[in-house]
């Protein structure tokens, strides 16, 4: 499913559309598609990790109704839910990031 | 003046290494080296008996002694002869109490024994180990005069300097069979003829007690056959294989502590050795400059990326194939726990470390001022208390949720036991990025790391020790690192790959804390005056120059030929001043056929070393004296003409000496 205009406008990784669940495959070089969740792999569950930290990620809440098919139900909850937890931690991961390492980087860099 | 030995050991005790006494060693070695009065001061015992036949076999004074365990140190006291069973009782109560080598007396306890400390001549370890201890030595000042030193330069500080005891120098030696070699550690002291009192009233005075027969302070015994040299500058002069060496062996022997500069010992390997000892002595340079390096790859160390990636790939995986099974599922699957993913427990590391800032802020009463003109006491006591209440609050939350994670596991155990369908493996995202974040900034950091940069620089004797970080550029650069044979060929191919390199590493048997040295190196450079780096010859010269320079944390230097390995200009402008300066502090002996070190020098005092053959065999002869004199002695009363020798020695002798300034240097000249 190809991206939208509307779409372009904010950036959505994960979204419900017609009783499915869809995750935005980043295609370096090209433009980025719709595919259903089941067909998710680990590089493109490891694209999305390297999104979800930024300050603009976006994803449609999980709600079990709007999912009809089972398999998605299952996949999009369980990655909504990750992702939900690491959002959470984002200061903390700032912070920790910010501070790792820094005395050795400040000390060789001059 | 006589000549006395007030710490003499007879009896092996527990605190001595095994050795069976001979009293015809003692015997030789009072005669041999003309000793007037000894004393036997055996640990923690008197051998009433053993005193007797010992008194009775030496034609000189023996005073009964024993040398005590007190507090940490130790003290010898020594008794008069005139009351020797009352002595020998008293010892054998210190006896009884010190069993063993770790047990002592206190100073209550020896006042307790010796109640008459003032009929006794108390002699503490002072510049010796195990030294008595300041606060023993307090309580006992008024009946201490006199301290035990070990060494030359010890004995010339403590004379001079106001506030320190009588320094004295004794053998403390063991006398038995096999013995090659007498100890020449004794004092003179300005007495007419020994007696206990005398003894007693010379060691109270500075002024009467001497490291020489007749030339005071400045000349010491040097060898057990009566070479006795000066506490300053001396020069050992003679032919090919007349005993210069052996002299110097011998005096090396004869001394603790000795600084010994071999002969040619500096010219082997200039560069190589000039690396190897700057990279020891400096060794702290580089510690530091990777403290920061060292802590992160200790980190990045417990980082395992192919691990997180298979933990990854498990948990897709098992996500989309639990999905697929979605038509398999049964009342256990079904289950909502089946697929429930953990509780994350909240990082609580912050919050305490805030806590702590703010304790610190509460608690300093250095800076309480300035802390309080901004922060009032009552608000920083209000924030703690705040965070105190989060952080307890969050860690119950986060005990809860550990609960509860066992909870669900053991539950989705029992749940995957009973059907067929996959289960969802857990894994936490925010760990697995941070990893990754991890190895990112390790390779940012090895980058930087990896230009070259001076990182230090010192000057030391008009040369420049630069320290430079470095790239390695090879894996037998590594494997010399290292130390060890080991290839580093497989690890070196990924070496700009630093995360994989450093994985590699691990396959290779270094200590985990080792990997660190393997980034970069730490190179030194020395830099001449001109500010280009030294040749081979300076190298040397630099070595020979830090050698001497290290020779005032000894008691003695020698120096065997160094003009083998120098140039005169650097011996005479680069090398004598040195030893001039060292020969103030502690005595230095060099061998030389040198005229530069010889004559130029300026010595305090020189030694001649002779060899004859007489009805074919050698005989050897050592002759000495001041550079004034127009005669150098020997100890058996025969001379040699002082110029002559000199010449012989620096110069190959007068004729030579004569064209040379005549025939070559004048023309030369003109």
């Amino acid at each position: 499913m190809l991206i939208t205009k509307e779409e372009l406008n904010y950036m959505k990784y994960l979204k419900i559309n017609d009783n499915k669940g869809y995750y935005l495959k980043l295609n370096e070089g090209e433009n980025n598609n719709w595919i259903e969740v089941d067909k998710i792999n680990k590089d493109d569950l490891m694209n999305l990790i390297n999104k979800a930290l930024e300050p603009d990620f976006e994803m449609d809440e999980y709600k079990e109704e709007d999912l009809g098919n089972k398999a998605h139900q299952i996949i999009y909850r369980n990655i909504h839910e990750k992702f939900l937890n690491l959002i959470k931690e984002k200061d903390r991961f700032k912070d920790e990031s910010s501070s790792l390492y820094r005395d050795a980087i400040e000390k060789y860099s001059n | 003046m006589k000549k006395i030995d007030l710490h003499i050991h007879t009896v092996s005790t527990i605190s001595d290494k095994s050795f069976e006494f001979s009293l015809a060693k003692l015997k030789e070695y009072t005669e041999k080296l003309e000793i007037d009065c000894i004393a036997i001061t055996n640990h923690n015992l008197f051998d009433l008996e053993q005193f007797n036949q010992i008194s009775e076999a030496l034609d000189i004074t023996v005073l009964p002694g024993i040398e005590i365990n007190l507090g940490k140190g130790h003290l010898l006291l020594i008794s008069d002869s005139d009351e020797l069973n009352d002595f020998s009782s008293k010892c054998r109560q210190v006896q009884s109490q010190i069993t063993n080598n770790e047990e002592c007396i206190s100073v209550e306890k020896l006042k307790e024994i010796f109640p008459n400390l003032n009929k006794y001549l108390l002699i503490p370890h002072y510049g010796k180990k195990p030294t008595i201890e300041s606060d023993v030595l307090n309580i006992l000042q008024e009946f201490i005069s006199t301290g035990e030193v070990t060494s030359i330069k010890k004995f010339k500080t403590y004379i001079k300097e106001d506030g320190k005891l009588v320094p004295v120098i004794f053998s403390d030696f063991r006398f038995y069979d096999k013995l090659e070699m007498f100890p020449i550690r004794q004092t003179y002291i300005d007495l007419d003829e020994i007696s206990f009192k005398g003894l007693k009233s010379c060691l109270f005075d500075k002024k009467k007690v001497f490291l020489s027969k007749e030339e005071g302070n400045n000349f010491f015994q040097a060898t057990d056959d009566g070479l006795k040299l000066s506490t300053g500058l001396n020069v050992i002069l003679g032919e090919r294989s007349s005993g210069k060496t052996y002299t110097l062996n011998k005096i090396n022997k004869s001394f603790d502590n000795i600084k010994y500069i071999k002969q040619f010992s500096l010219v082997q390997n200039d560069e190589d050795k000039f690396k190897n000892l700057i990279s020891i002595r400096e060794d702290s340079v580089s510690e530091s400059y990777l403290k920061e390096f060292k802590y992160v790859v200790e980190d990045i160390t417990k980082v395992d990326k192919k691990q997180n990636e298979l933990d990854f790939e498990k948990y897709v995986n098992s996500l989309l194939k639990f999905a697929s099974e979605n038509e398999q599922a049964d009342a256990f699957s079904k289950a909502v726990l089946f697929s429930e993913s953990n509780f994350i427990e909240k990082d609580l590391s912050i919050l305490k470390e805030l806590i702590k800032s703010v304790r610190y802020l509460i608690e300093n009463s250095e800076y309480k001022e300035i802390i309080n003109k901004h922060l009032s006491i009552k608000n920083l006591k209000m924030l703690i208390i705040e965070l105190m209440n989060n952080y307890s609050k969050l860690e119950e939350l986060n005990l809860k949720k550990r609960w509860l994670n066992d909870l669900i596991s053991n539950i989705q155990n029992e749940l995957r036991i009973r059907t067929a369908r996959t289960s969802v493996e857990n894994i936490e995202f925010y760990d697995l990025l941070l990893d990754y974040e991890k190895i990112k900034k390790f390779s940012q950091i090895v980058k930087i790391l990896k230009n070259e940069k001076e990182i230090h620089s010192k000057e030391m004797r008009g040369f420049k020790i630069v320290a430079n970080s470095k790239k390695y550029t090879g894996a037998g650069q590594l494997k010399k690192r290292s130390g060890k044979t080991i290839s580093f060929k497989e690890a070196y191919d990924f070496y700009d790959e630093p995360y994989t390199y450093l994985t590699l590493l691990k396959n290779i048997a270094l200590g985990e804390t080792e990997y660190y040295k393997y980034f970069v190196k730490i190179e030194y450079e020395i830099l001449n005056k001109y500010g280009v780096p030294a040749s081979g010859g300076e190298y040397s010269e630099f070595n020979l120059l830090d050698e001497i320079d290290d020779a005032l944390k000894h008691e003695m230097l020698l120096i065997d030929e160094p003009e083998s390995s120098f140039d005169n200009l650097f011996l005479k402008n680069g090398v004598n001043e040195l030893i001039k300066d060292i020969s103030k502090e502690i005595p230095v002996v060099i061998v030389t056929h040198n005229n530069t070190v010889g004559a130029s020098i300026q010595p305090d005092y020189i030694v001649y070393t002779q060899k004859k053959i007489v009805d074919g065999k050698s005989e050897y002869k050592i002759f000495s004296g001041y550079p004034s004199d127009k005669q150098l002695k020997n100890n058996l009363g025969e001379t040699v003409d002082n110029y002559t020798t000199i010449l012989n020695c620096l110069e190959a002798g007068k004729d030579a000496y004569n064209e040379r300034r005549t025939k070559l240097y004048e023309i030369l000249e003109n």
